[in-house]
């Protein structure tokens, strides 16, 4: 079984938002909602890297693990999705979430948070495939059309890519492969910094 | 005879009434029984159709690669 994942090529993206505008089209996502940001590091500085990010889909996700009313289900594919009728948009799920990936439509004044909205990988919701129900809720559902999601299709240098994971590590492999760098990229050292020597024992108080 | 009628009519009334009564208990019992297969649907709905390899998608990993 596939098991769907975004991966964002850090050497391609330039930036240019089209995944951010993609999604919106596609899902008529409402104002002031963002399924999908793109994020410069070291913006302004020479060698500023840009990613795109969103949900990410974790297998383990800590927004499943803290909603309250349960409204979160992992499909076959490994998307996370939840149902809105259930949700009570307590905003768990956006404190929990490292990618801060949920969003929460204004559904009034003083700040009233309506129900959670969510990427959907563009795989709709619990709501019968391709229906208008599922549209009004959750966007389009391109997985049941057998098409990838929109951010990833529209990408320009292909840098966000999206899709079967075991694929597109392969995709991204073979590229760190042809470029001779770039596997740095990722991993526990870069996110976490060189690991430090242990510290010496502090000698033992003189009585 | 017309007295008889009118009391006929007042005992069909009454009929009718008891009838009426007897279906609204019957609804009330099977409400339950019909819940269960709500749910099931709702188990249903979540396995919609998934990812499938179509060509759209073959093509679109193609592109990655150029």
């Amino acid at each position: 079984m596939a098991r769907m994942k975004f991966l964002c090529d850090a050497e391609r993206c330039i930036e240019c938002n089209g995944c951010v505008t993609a999604c919106k089209s596609e899902h008529e996502v409402p104002w002031g909602v963002n399924r999908r940001r793109v994020v410069t590091i070291n913006d302004g500085v020479p060698g500023e890297k840009s990613i795109s990010v969103a949900c990410m889909h974790c297998s383990d996700a800590p927004c499943m693990a803290v909603c309250p009313v349960d409204c979160f289900y992992r499909t076959d594919d490994g998307v996370v999705l939840h149902d809105k009728d259930l949700c009570i948009g307590c905003g768990y799920c956006f404190y929990a979430c490292p990618f801060g990936a949920p969003q929460f439509p204004q559904a009034g004044a003083f700040g009233l948070r309506g129900k959670m909205d969510k990427c959907t990988f563009c795989n709709g919701g619990p709501e019968k495939d391709r229906s208008a129900e599922e549209f009004q809720k959750y966007g389009r559902n391109r997985l049941a059309e057998g098409k990838l999601p929109a951010c990833a299709e529209m990408c320009s240098t292909k840098a966000l890519l999206g899709g079967d994971g075991d694929v597109i590590a392969d995709i991204y492999r073979e590229r760190v492969f042809k470029r001779g760098k770039g596997s740095e990229v990722w991993g526990w050292g870069t996110a976490y910094g060189p690991g430090k020597p242990a510290a010496a024992p502090s000698p033992a108080p003189k009585s | 005879m017309a007295q008889t009628k009118i009391k006929l009519a007042r005992r069909n009334f009454l009929l009718a009434a008891s009838a009426g009564g007897v279906a609204t208990a019957a609804a009330i019992v099977a409400g339950p029984s019909s819940k269960p297969k709500a749910s099931a649907a709702t188990g249903d709905k979540h396995a919609g159709k998934g990812y499938q390899v179509s060509e759209h998608i073959n093509n679109y990993y193609r592109t990655t690669k150029v």
